[in-house]
C-alpha cells in the first residue's frame, strides 16, 4: 500500500499554485495521473521517486516512511527502490543493452534477473547491441527491461510513449501490461493519452491545478466527465465559420485536431460566431463506425 | 489512413448518380440502384467534391437504426427513399428488435423497435417497404 498526503507549492504559466495530493494506491495497482500539462503530475512522480521533496505531507510505502516533514525523513532516491522510465530513453550509450540492464542491477551477482528480463521482453537478438544501433521502440522496450531489474517495488513511467508512433506504442503498452502483471509491480504512469489510461490503468487520478478531481475507473472517471450518462456523444469545439446553406447553415468546427462542417437551422446560429466555444452533441444511434487500416 | 474496403456492417448498395441540385453548400443527389431512384441530401457541392459527378459510381450508405418500415402505406410523404423488400429474419430483443430483409438479393437491416414488430405483425416471408430520409443518406466514392 503507497500512501501520498503532500503539499508542495508550484510555479506555472498561470502563476503560483498549490499541489495538493491524497492518494492510496493498492499492491499491484496501475494507476495512471492524467490531465493537461502543469497540473503537477510529473512533479508528483519526482516526490514519489524522490527526485523532488514535498513541502510538507508524508509518503509511506508499506508502512516505511520516504518522506514525513513532521519527523524530517527523506529516503534518498537510491534507496526507494523505485524504476523509472521516461519520455526520452536515457540509456547509456556507451554500453550494450545487456551492460545497461546489468548497471541497473541492485547486487551486480544477480545476472539470472537479466537473463530472465531479457527473454521476458524478447531482447535476446538485441542484448550485444549499443542503443545508437536501437529503433525508438526497442530502445524503450530496454529502457522498461533496465528499470525493472532492480527488482523495483514500485514502477514509475513518465509519458513512456509519447516519442513512439501509434503501431509501437501499442505493442509497447502491451508489453507494459505483461510485465506489470507478471511482476505485480505496483506501477504509476502519467499520461495526456485516454487510449493509454484506458490500455493500462486501474484507476486514472485526473489532475487539474494541483488537484485530484476525479478518481476511479477509466471508463467511470471518462464517461462522467464527457457526460455520457444519457447515451450521446459529446464533443468540445470551436466555431470556425458559419456559412448560409440554402434555408439552413453551414457551421464549419474545429473538434480536436479535425474540421468538419455540420448543418445547424437559424435558430442554433443565433447567437453563435466564429470563435465561440460549443458542444457538438449527436445521439448514440446515428454515428457510423468504420474499421480503418493504418 | 483508408476505409476499409469490405466492412460488414451498415446498409450499403451499389448505384450511379443520375442528377445533382445544388444551392450554397447544400447538394440533393439522385442515385439509380438497380432501377429504383434513391436520393442523399448532402452538406457538400460537385465544387467541393469531386466524385460528385453525374454518372459516376457510388456506394449509397444507411445505418440500420434509420430504416423506418411501412405496410400498406397511402399518402403523401416527405421521406424521398422508399422500397420494397422481403423480409428474411426478424430478431425480437426486449426493446429493438432486427428486421433483415432482402432487396434485390442485397441485404438491408433495419432497427426499430419490438414494439413496432409486434404491432405490425412483420414476419418472414411477407414483402415490407423500407423508407429512409434523405439527409440520412451517405454516399461514398468508388474508386474506378
Amino acid at each position: 500500500m503507497i500512501e501520498i498526503d503532500i503539499r508542495k507549492k508550484l510555479q506555472s504559466a498561470r502563476g503560483e499554485f498549490m499541489l495538493e495530493i491524497q492518494l492510496s494506491i493498492h499492491p499491484s495497482e496501475f494507476v495512471t495521473l492524467f490531465g493537461q500539462s502543469g497540473a503537477g503530475k510529473s512533479t508528483l512522480l519526482r516526490c514519489l521517486s524522490g527526485l523532488e521533496a514535498p513541502d510538507a505531507g508524508f509518503i509511506r510505502v508499506n508502512g516505511a516512511s520516504w518522506y514525513d516533514s513532521k519527523n524530517g525523513i527523506m529516503l534518498p532516491a537510491r534507496l526507494r527502490r523505485v524504476g523509472y522510465m521516461f519520455q526520452e530513453y536515457a540509456l547509456f550509450p556507451n554500453m550494450s543493452v545487456r551492460g545497461n540492464l546489468e548497471f541497473a542491477l541492485r547486487k551486480k551477482a544477480d545476472r539470472k534477473r537479466v537473463d530472465e528480463l531479457i527473454e521476458l521482453m524478447g531482447l535476446g537478438e538485441l542484448q550485444h547491441r549499443k542503443p545508437a544501433t536501437l529503433s525508438g521502440g526497442q530502445k524503450q522496450r530496454v529502457a522498461l527491461a533496465r528499470a525493472m531489474a532492480s527488482e523495483p517495488g514500485l514502477l514509475l513511467l513518465d509519458e513512456p510513449f509519447s516519442a513512439l508512433d501509434h503501431d509501437t506504442s501499442i505493442r509497447l503498452q502491451a508489453e507494459v501490461l505483461r510485465l506489470q502483471q507478471h511482476f505485480g509491480i505496483t506501477s504509476i504512469m502519467v499520461s495526456h493519452d485516454m487510449g493509454e489510461v484506458y490500455r493500462l490503468s486501474h484507476r486514472v487520478a485526473v489532475l487539474e491545478e494541483g488537484r485530484v478531481a476525479r478518481l476511479g475507473a477509466p471508463a467511470d472517471v471518462f464517461r462522467a466527465s464527457a457526460g455520457l450518462g444519457n447515451g450521446k456523444l459529446s464533443f468540445a469545439g470551436e466555431v470556425l465559420q458559419i456559412e448560409t446553406a440554402d434555408v439552413v447553415y453551414a457551421v464549419t468546427l474545429l473538434v480536436g485536431n479535425q474540421v468538419f462542417r455540420v448543418i445547424a437551422s437559424a435558430e442554433e446560429v443565433r447567437h453563435l460566431k466564429p470563435g465561440d466555444r460549443v458542444m457538438l452533441m449527436s445521439k448514440a444511434f446515428n454515428p457510423v463506425l468504420q474499421s480503418v487500416t493504418s | 489512413m483508408r476505409l476499409d474496403p469490405l466492412p460488414d456492417a451498415m446498409n450499403k448498395l451499389q448505384g450511379r448518380i443520375t442528377a445533382i441540385e445544388s444551392n450554397d453548400h447544400v447538394s440533393l443527389v439522385d442515385v439509380v440502384v438497380n432501377g429504383d431512384m434513391f436520393t442523399a441530401t448532402l452538406l457538400e457541392t460537385p465544387a467541393e467534391a469531386a466524385y460528385l459527378c453525374v454518372g459516376n459510381p457510388v456506394q449509397v450508405w444507411f445505418k440500420e437504426t434509420e430504416v423506418s418500415l411501412a405496410k400498406d402505406l397511402e399518402g403523401m410523404i416527405s421521406l424521398r427513399n422508399r422500397f420494397h423488400a422481403i423480409v428474411k429474419e426478424v430478431r425480437c430483443g426486449k426493446i429493438l428488435g432486427e428486421v433483415v430483409l432482402d432487396y434485390q438479393g442485397v441485404e438491408i437491416c433495419s432497427i426499430i423497435t419490438t414494439r413496432s414488430i409486434q404491432r405490425m405483425a412483420i414476419r418472414v416471408g411477407e414483402k415490407l417497404e423500407a423508407l429512409v430520409k434523405a439527409n440520412e443518406m451517405t454516399l461514398l466514392a468508388v474508386e474506378a
